[in-house]
Order: C-alpha cells, then structure tokens, then sequence
C-alpha cells in the first residue's frame, strides 16, 4: 500500500520555499541539513511502489472519511489532517494568513489532505505564526501520517518558529502547496 | 456619621483589638522559613505543567502530596541526575522575555535547596517541549547530550562535572537520545536506523545499525524506555510492535514482537479502517526496569491514532512477552509513568480535567487523585 508520495511532497516543499524566502542565515543552516543528505534522507520515500493511491472510502484514514471542506475553524476541516495547535481561523487570521502582528515561519511541517469533493490529495505546509503569545482558541492535535522528531519535516509537536524575528508560538495556518500527485 | 459619633467607635476599636491581643499573647512571633528537600526517592514523581507551562511539580506518589517544585520554564526539557544532586533543566530565555537576544542554557539545581547553582550556556537546542529524549544525562551523571534542530540537526555536549559546553556533534537525520554507557549516545534516524556516536575521542565517531523500522510507515515512538542495568532500551511502534535495542559500539536490535498478540489478539497493522488496540498518548508507555514489565496506554481505533490518549494500561512481561494485566481507565490518559521501586505505582495525568492519578502498579487500584497535578510529561528516578 502506498501511503503518500513523500517524494514529490518534498519537491513541492522546497520549491515553495524557495520562492517565498531569502533568509541566508536560514538557508544556510538549511543547506547544512542537505549537504549531509546521505544521511538525512530529507525526502523519505518507498520508490518501490509507483502504485497510484487508494483515494476511495477504504483507503482513507478516519479523518479523511470525515474531513469536511465549509468551515476552516473547525478541526475536521480537510486542510487540517496533521495539524496541531490553536487555529489561526479562529485567532484573527485565516486558513493561510497570519493575524495581525503575527510572522508566518518560512519552514514548516507538512501534511498530505485528501479533500472530499475531488477526492484528491494535496500537500499542505503547517506553517505556524510566531511572535505573539499562545493563542487560546480552537485547538485541534490531527495526525494523519505524523512521525517522530527524527523526520522533522512530518513531526507537528516541534515550534516552526524558525528564521523568525521571535520563536513564541501563536497559532497554525494550512497553507495549500499544490496536488501531491 | 457624626466627629463625636466617630471618635467613640474609633476607640471602640482600639479597645477590642487590645482585648483581642491579650487572648493570644501566648502565641510566639513568626519568621519566614525556606524548606529544604530530602533527595530523591524513589517514590517520586515529577509532573512537568504541560505545552506553554512553567514549573515541574515533585509528588510522594505513597502519599499523593506535593514535595517542592523544579524551576522549569515553558518549551525546557528536564533531566534527573542519576546521583540524585542535581536537576538539570536545557532552556530557552530571550533578554527582553518574550523577544531580544536568545539565550540558550542548561539551568543546574541543587536537589537539597532546589537553587539555582549554574547557568552553562550552549550554542542552541530543539524547541518542542514533552519530550525527555532531547536532554538526557549518561549514566555516570558526567556528561549531558542536549538535541538541537536549527533545522540542521545536531547534540551539544555538555561536561556537567566542569559545568562547560564542550562541543556540538552534527547528527543528521536523527533525533531521539539515549545514553550509550562507554560509547557516548544512540539516537533513532529517519533512515529507520540506530545511530551510535562515539563522543571521547578528538573527532566524534557516528555509525548506524542496519534500517530495521519504517520511520514514516510504522514510526517508533521516541519515549522508548532506557534500563541502565541491562544497558538495553525497550522501544515501541505505532501498532504496537516492542523492539528491544542492546546498546554497546555496536547496538543490535532483537526480532520485534506485537503487543497485541501478547494479549492474545492478532497483531496490528496499518491498513485503513481496521479497528484495533492501538498504543498512543504523549507518553504512551514507562518501564518498571526491575521487573521488566512495561506498561503501556492503549486504545481502541485505527491507525494514525497514535496521540489518542489510552483507554487501558496494558501491563507486558517484557520477559515471557505476555501481558499480564489490564487496568480500564475511568477517564482516558495521554502521559504514564511508573515508580522504580519493588512496590511500582503508576502516574497518570487524566486528559479531561487535568488531575493526576496514582495507582498501584500491581492491583490498579487508585490510591491517590491530585487535582490539577501538571499536564505534562512525566519523571521518575531511575533504578539505582
């Protein structure tokens, strides 16, 4: 069973990335992790299963099944199947947007959402806003294919504050990347 | 009212507050005190507050009270001293509280007074919080291995008994500390393989064992359990799978089994819609290392469940590979821990309400229940 392409999840990351910032330091620090890619296998991937997914009923998870697309400031909204955190929806800002004096990180960690009236599956970037304190509203701790700290790139507890002017969390966007096949 | 009516109830006053002062003149005058701690036993626990929380409250888990607290800040991870001296907390301040220059340390405390003896400064650590694998202490209480993701990965080391940093080792690609007696430290990569850092020498020595679990297809969760006395670290899966990891230069990891086909079921797996005993919560499982019995929160749901707080503490003989008891939970809990002495009792922090419950580890009986006790993670002393 192929569960998601991770391959083309983390092409379609890095691309967005590096059209959205110029951080050097950022990048450096970021460019260390690749430079050492032998043994930091960025893009975890079973190349041995070119199989399409299974979108149907069956093949998906329990909050695919139940994933609604109307309401962004609910957990089981489509966008949010890894999320963890307060909605930023629900904290003055939007599915993608940041609330007022809030500063979206340039990295984050990513999910792989099937949104039920396509049935497609779409690479989504968690990126958390930073620079003011906790927002306490609509939290909601999704886990759809989330793993452990050693594949940070899909691990949701980590603060994604990184290459911000302020590491405290606020709030978590769902920001769409594009189709994940 | 009027300035004569005043006067009168004014020294009304003055008369029955001098009556009242004669009747406790016995009582002595008090001065402030500042209580001190015994060190740490092994019947404690230490219950950190939970995401965005300060402070590590210490708990007699024979007696359900409260001893003292450990100065914690929000996002630090803490660790216990094997000698039991001290309590080591990696943290993260800014200048300005909330913004300024970042400052990054590992905060030493004395166990006795609970003071603050020395702040070592290191270069930059993980922000995360709930997890005790990104600060760990070698069993010797010499050295401490603190993670850090800036995003690259790597461990600083830190030379406790000279209170200095003494170098920061890149590890790419893995996450997740435990100590390697001799060795250094072992840490779980995303290639699904255990990788051993040699510290001593001039350069550090990384190698790693064979891939043997799929990092993002049945990922191991990081609060695997470390038991010093048999240098070995019991590690569980998302279905349920126990890997245990026999550590030296060259760890090697044993045949994994199910827990569920300990219990008597079919194992778990990870195909969509099949409803099973899952593991899960944020500190799903503590091993009594005496015993070898581990126990672990479970839950009934589908894969990818793997935060859902547990139903059922399921006791697994690591040695005979059996589960021996089953507890049910009146409400569900995400963090266990167990006490390391011959008579185990078990620290759970409830996932509604916030209390924290102890039972005792062989019956499940509740013994205490601790109202707001810390939603976080869970410490206690290691075997001796």
């Amino acid at each position: 069973m192929k569960k998601f392409d991770a391959d083309g999840l983390g092409e379609s990351l890095l691309r967005g990335f590096a059209g959205r910032t110029s951080r050097r330091s950022l990048l450096s620090k970021l460019g260390l992790a690749l430079v050492a890619a032998p043994a930091f296998p960025l893009l975890p991937v079973s190349r041995a299963n070119a199989a399409k997914p299974d979108r149907s009923p069956e093949g998906k998870t329990a909050f695919a099944r139940a994933a609604q697309t109307k309401d962004d400031t609910e957990c089981n909204y489509w966008r949010y199947c890894a999320i963890d955190g307060a909605l930023c929806s629900c904290c003055g800002g939007g599915i993608h947007s940041c609330p007022a004096g809030a500063q979206p990180s340039p990295v984050s960690w990513v999910g792989t959402c099937i949104n039920p009236d396509d049935g497609k599956a779409y690479l989504i970037a968690y990126r958390d806003c930073c620079g003011k304190p906790l927002c306490n509203h609509c939290f909601c701790d999704n886990a759809d294919r989330e793993t452990q700290i050693y594949t940070p790139q899909l691990n949701n507890d980590i603060i994604w504050c990184f290459g911000t002017d302020s590491m405290q969390y606020h709030c978590s966007t769902a920001v769409l990347v594009g189709a994940a096949q | 009212m009027t300035l004569a009516a005043a006067r009168v109830l004014s020294s009304l006053t003055i008369l029955a507050l001098m009556t009242a002062s004669s009747a406790v003149r016995a009582q002595e005058g008090e001065t402030s005190e500042v209580s001190k701690m015994e060190p740490p036993k092994p019947e404690w626990v230490f219950v950190r507050g939970g995401f965005g929380s300060e402070g590590t409250s210490i708990y007699d888990t024979k007696t359900g009270k409260m001893k003292g607290m450990v100065n914690t800040s929000a996002s630090s991870d803490m660790a216990l001293d094997p000698t039991g001296k001290f309590y080591y907390v990696s943290e993260t301040i800014w200048t300005k509280g909330n913004r300024g220059t970042r400052q990054d340390m590992v905060a030493v405390y004395d166990a006795i007074d609970l003071k603050l003896q020395a702040d070592i400064n290191i270069p930059d650590r993980l922000l995360v919080g709930e997890r005790k694998q990104n600060f760990i202490i070698s069993d010797d209480g010499k050295w401490g291995f603190v993670y850090n993701m800036s995003p690259a990965s790597s461990v600083n080391v830190v030379d406790l008994t000279k209170r200095k940093f003494v170098k920061a080792i890149e590890l790419p690609g893995c996450a997740a500390l435990m100590p390697n007696p001799a060795v250094g430290f072992s840490a779980l990569c995303s290639d699904g393989s255990l990788a051993t850092v040699t510290v001593g020498g001039a350069k550090p020595v990384i190698t790693h064992s064979a891939p043997f679990f799929s990092a993002t297809g049945d990922p191991i969760f990081e609060n695997f359990q470390y038991d010093k006395a048999k240098q070995q670290t019991v590690m569980m899966s998302y279905t349920g799978l126990i890997y245990t990891a026999t550590l030296g230069a060259t760890p090697t990891v044993a045949q994994p089994y199910s827990i569920q086909a300990a219990a008597g079921y079919a194992a778990a797996d990870t195909k969509p819609l099949a409803v099973d005993w899952y593991p899960g919560g944020r500190q799903p499982m503590a091993l009594h290392r005496p015993s070898g019995e581990l126990y672990v929160l479970m839950h009934m749901g589908e894969y990818w469940s793997h935060k859902a707080a547990g139903e059922e503490i399921w006791v697994l003989d690591t040695t005979s590979r059996k589960v021996v008891r089953r507890f049910p939970l009146k409400i569900p809990a995400a963090h266990i821990e167990v006490t390391q002495g011959a008579e185990p009792m078990i620290f759970l922090n409830e996932e509604e309400g916030g209390n924290g419950i102890i039972l005792d580890g062989k019956t499940g009986k509740e013994e205490h229940k601790i109202e707001r006790a810390g939603g976080g993670m869970a410490y206690t002393m290691p075997a001796s």
